[in-house]
């Protein structure tokens, strides 16, 4: 099984000379043809949350107002997630026809993207190519002859995980503090200054773009009844050959996306991360799955954004465990209290485990109940994921971590 | 309407209901701590989660609408184990585990930490604490912060910025070092703040509170070479009796009076009266402006908050503020000049302390060009403090009367304590000195209530006189810039606080608009009752200005009773 090249298709062209042939044919259309487009193809926000794409612009499109507004996600700040910047490294001008059709297809005039900061590289790329878009016309009034007009702004992250949450990221692009708003009202309803917005991943908008090149059915025979298409994995941790792979869902088990994409373990595999560090970790008995959002859920986990994070024998499972907890606890944007404090103590007393060589089995009902606390209270996506990782290592090494004193 | 069912009762709701009001229609209160009704919700605290059929996650009452056909469980198990620990982590990161500093605590009394701890049925806290080492903030005149002690409820941040207008607080960083501080962590005295004490109402701990005087004056009063008189303002005598268990709304000005005296005052004078001086000087200036086409409106000058905002805020318009002192500085002014030289004692030997609704006036008595009318201003809640050490009985004391010479007041000046008040005195004065007939009806109710701005129009012989009267500092934003618009008015009463006095950041906590309307309620029933109604017809004042000021507006009552101020800007 190899990859299934949809997205990375034409990774290898040259842009130079790429002009928009997607928009061209998707500007002739009915707005409303093109969200059905997106429906037909099944395609879901690759962001994390996996909101239906087509679903979404379709409430979007039918939001009052003149003034709306198409957000591009491109904060990627989740551990062990890289697909984004390949994406903005590699296909700029697709990711930004991805942009531009779909605020044509919710009638938004003004675009942002939201590049995360450290991302010296992609920013500059895409720069460059927003510049090339300007002066070919492809972006300002009137595009392709058509009567719509369109302006795509380019917005550096403000460096905190929490900006990749889509209120957050608001928040921040009208330069306030990057801290979730409440929900609802959605920022379909209410976004960016208070006007129907739609934010989407990097991922989902260049396949969206891909999908009204290649029909929606296309995309719709790929992958399973209930996740169809591809994804992007990012691959990472003691694997031979690290990297961004495209695997057609269903397609491959999580132990063969590791074996043929990853050439193997570079040592006995003890578990895997599916979806970054704000899902729970597979033993090496699940894996034997096939890569899909449900057959991922069933097992009590998720696919996250598509960072897969193998981990082999021979870490320390407490500072692997205090290594995540130090990443939340510094990244709450501390509104809340349970994700704040809640963060600070797990990881304070993860830090005292260290130093006293293991738990008890009172700082391990400690650490799960302040868990549970944070999963069911918490104020936004980042604080109640914030526990998945750990407790599940918790929950699946309780006898080695106690054994440890 | 929709329909809900809230812990087995159904009820219908008016659409857009938050579960945490919907449960109050069904007689069920769910604890908050980051909610308050007056302010935007912030959903911070998290303590008010229910559990609602169908979600997976529990669901902020304060934050959630109720939708048709929801269930929702208030009290689960699940429910109770999340707010607990949730109170068990904020605690913890709450200095000291609390445990030592209740009994030093400036809220040790009213806390809504301990108040929520007996809500919840807390009796084990399973963590150690966690310090967070910051300093505290006394660069202010009026009032302290300690950071410690604070848990991050933005209560002040959302107070100062939506009722005030002003935003001196600001979280800053993230993760476990998120706090809530000043503009670059510059302090509260070195900013645009006015030191209304608004904050202080809103803190649910003692993070915020005022610069303590009281120790200063209890030195003086033990001092045998020391002099000291006292001075309180109408609004502490219709909230005093609440730090004492009563409920709002009581009229507590005799046994204040006979208090203040068993505590060892020399001389209890009322503030009262030089509020009835300001309305002869304040008057007299507005016919002098209206006459003689002076810098018009004029705006009163008795709130220092307001002063302080309207410093930074709108320099350009300083002319329009009345030159008048407020009636604590022109009191102490007085007490050192007019009384010392009655009584012979020497002014450097006298102490003058006033008892205030109010912050903002610490900042005000020691404004440089102030300096010695005043030396210590005192809160309510100081005064308070001070009876309980001495355990006097306040509740069932004797009342007792101002003494004599600056002891006298009309109804005109008790109003002053609630918004409005400043302009129905000055109108009673100024419309029977233009007309030489009694304001008809007397009452002026259109300046009365609780409407962040109002206005009014009053035929006065041939002019009509053009009014407004603003509260709270939003409000009063939203009239200046009325007027810098272009709008036109004659005179405009400015109150720093919501309410006016009696919602002075001073006043006994809790201090919301439910009590400040029972304060108002209180203070208008206390006008009815005085002999006299109107500034003028005070037998104290006239007799001041017979022996020793001469008229108002006189070179001497300018030189006693009148400052100028400072542009400050941003
Ligand atoms: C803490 C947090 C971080 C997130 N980070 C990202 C991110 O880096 N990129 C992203 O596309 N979505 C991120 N999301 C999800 C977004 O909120 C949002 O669901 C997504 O951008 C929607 O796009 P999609 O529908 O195309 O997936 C994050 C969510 C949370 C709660
Ligand atoms: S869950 Fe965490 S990141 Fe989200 S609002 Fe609460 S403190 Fe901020």
């Amino acid at each position: 099984m190899g990859e299934t090249l949809f997205l990375k298709r034409k990774v290898s062209e040259d842009y130079s000379h790429y002009d928009f042939p997607i928009l061209k044919k998707v500007i002739k259309m009915r707005r409303e043809d093109v969200i059905a487009e997106i429906k037909a193809s099944g395609l879901k926000g690759r962001g994390g949350a996996g909101f239906p794409t087509g679903l979404k612009w379709e409430l979007a499109l039918k939001e009052p107002g003149d003034e709306k507004y198409i957000i591009c996600n491109a904060d990627e700040g989740e551990p062990g997630t890289f697909k984004d910047r390949f994406l903005l490294e590699n296909t700029p001008l697709q990711v930004m026809e991805g942009i531009i059709i779909a605020g044509y297809a919710i009638g938004a005039n003004k675009g942002y993207i939201y590049i995360r900061g450290e991302y010296a590289k992609a920013i500059n790329i895409f720069q460059d190519a927003i510049n090339h878009a300007k002066e070919e016309k492809l972006i300002g009034d009137s595009i392709l002859d058509s009567d719509f007009s369109f302006d795509l702004q380019l917005v550096k992250g403000g460096g905190a995980y929490v900006c990749g949450d889509e209120t957050s990221l608001i928040n921040s692009i009208e330069g306030n503090r990057g801290i979730s708003r409440i929900t609802p009202p959605y920022p379909i309803q209410n976004g960016l200054y208070g006007k129907p917005s739609v934010v989407n991943n990097v991922e989902t908008l260049t396949a969206a773009a891909e999908i009204l090149a290649q029909g929606g059915k296309t995309y719709a025979n790929l992958g399973t009844d209930k996740s169809k298409g591809t994804k992007l994995v990012c691959l990472s941790g003691d694997v031979k050959e690290p990297g961004v792979y495209e695997v057609e869902f269903g397609a491959m088990t999580l132990r063969e996306i590791i074996d043929e994409f990853g050439k193997g373990t570079t040592g006995e595999l003890k578990f895997v991360i599916p979806g970054g560090v704000s899902t729970a970790i597979l033993t090496d008995d699940q894996l034997d799955i096939p890569y899909t959002y449900e057959d991922i859920a069933n097992v009590g986990s998720g696919l996250g954004s598509g960072a897969v994070v193998v981990v082999s024998e021979g870490h320390d499972l407490l500072e692997l465990l205090q290594n995540v907890s130090r990443f939340f606890m510094d990244e709450t944007c501390g509104t809340c209290f349970p994700c704040r404090e809640g963060n600070r103590r797990v990881y304070h007393l993860l830090k005292e485990a260290v130093n006293k060589g293991g738990f008890t089995s009172d700082d391990m009902k400690l650490i799960k109940d302040i868990g549970k606390t944070i999963y069911l209270a918490a104020r936004c996506g980042l604080g109640q994921t914030s526990m998945c990782f750990i407790g599940s290592v918790l929950e699946k090494y309780t006898d080695e971590l106690l054994a440890r004193r | 309407m929709i329909n809900v069912t809230i812990d087995g009762q159904k009820l219908q709701v008016p659409e857009g209901t938050t579960i945490l009001n919907a449960a109050k229609m069904a007689h069920i209160k769910i604890p908050t701590l980051c909610y308050s009704e007056e302010l935007s919700i912030y959903g911070g605290c998290r303590i008010c989660v229910v559990e609602v059929e169908n979600e997976r996650l529990l669901q902020p009452s304060c934050a959630v609408a109720v939708k048709e056909g929801m269930v929702v469980k208030t009290h689960t198990p699940k429910v109770r184990e999340v707010r607990k620990t949730i109170f068990e982590l904020m605690i913890a990161s709450h200095d000291l585990g609390c445990k030592l500093n209740c009994l030093t605590c400036s809220r040790g009394d009213n806390c809504d930490l301990q108040r929520l701890a007996q809500e919840l049925g807390i009796r084990e806290i399973r963590l150690n604490a966690l310090d967070k080492n910051m300093s505290n903030d006394y660069s202010s005149y009026s009032i302290v912060r300690e950071p410690n002690k604070c848990i991050s409820c933005h209560r002040c941040v959302r107070r100062c910025e939506e009722i005030q207008g002003i935003g001196i607080f600001t979280k800053a960083n993230r993760g476990p070092a998120a706090v809530i501080t000043t503009f670059k962590n510059k302090g509260m005295g070195n900013l645009e703040c006015v030191n209304c004490g608004q904050c202080i109402h809103a803190c649910p701990t003692g993070a915020l509170h005022e610069v303590y005087h009281y120790e200063n004056v209890w030195d003086a009063l033990h001092d045998p070479t020391k002099h000291v008189v006292v001075q309180t303002a109408p609004a502490v005598r219709v909230a005093l009796a609440e730090a004492f268990g009563e409920k709002p709304g009581r009229i507590f000005t005799e046994q204040m009076v006979a208090a203040l005296k068993r505590l060892g005052f020399d001389k209890v004078f009322d503030t009262d009266f030089s509020a009835d001086l300001t309305i002869m000087e304040e008057g007299t200036e507005l016919l002098g402006r209206i006459q003689n086409g002076g810098t018009l409106p004029m705006l009163t000058s008795c709130s220092p908050g307001w002063i302080k905002f309207i410093e930074h805020f709108y320099p350009e318009f300083l002319d329009n503020i009345s030159s008048c002192k407020s009636p604590q500085q022109m009191l102490g002014a007085l007490v050192k000049s007019y009384y010392a030289e009655k009584n012979n004692i020497p002014k450097e030997d006298i102490v003058v302390v006033s008892i205030m609704p109010c912050t903002a006036k610490k900042y005000e008595a020691r404004r440089p060009e102030m300096t010695g009318d005043v030396d210590y201003a005192l809160t309510t809640r100081e005064l308070a403090m001070m009876i309980k050490e001495v355990g006097i009985d306040v509740l069932n004391l004797e009342g007792e009367d101002y003494d004599k010479l600056m002891g006298s007041s009309s109804g005109a000046a008790v109003i002053f304590g609630a918004t409005g008040g400043v302009m129905e005195a000055a109108l009673r004065t100024v419309y029977e000195i233009l007309t030489g007939e009694e304001l008809p009806g007397i009452d002026f109710t259109p300046v009365r209530g609780i409407e962040g701005i109002k206005e009014a129009e009053v035929k006065v012989g041939d002019l009509t006189l053009k009014a407004a009267v603003a509260h709270g500092l939003s409000n009063v934003r939203r009239l200046m810039n009325m007027i810098r618009d272009g709008k036109e008015y004659h005179f405009i009463e400015m109150m720093a606080c919501p309410g006016g006095c009696i919602g002075g950041g001073g006043q006994p906590i809790p201090t919301d608009m439910e009590v400040v309307k029972k304060r108002m309620e209180a203070i208008y029933e206390s006008d009815l009752a005085h002999g006299y109604r109107k500034s003028h017809e005070n037998p104290e004042v006239q007799q001041l200005y017979d022996e020793y000021l001469g008229k108002p507006g006189s070179h001497k009552a300018h030189k006693l009773l009148h400052t100028h101020y400072t542009p400050r800007g941003l």
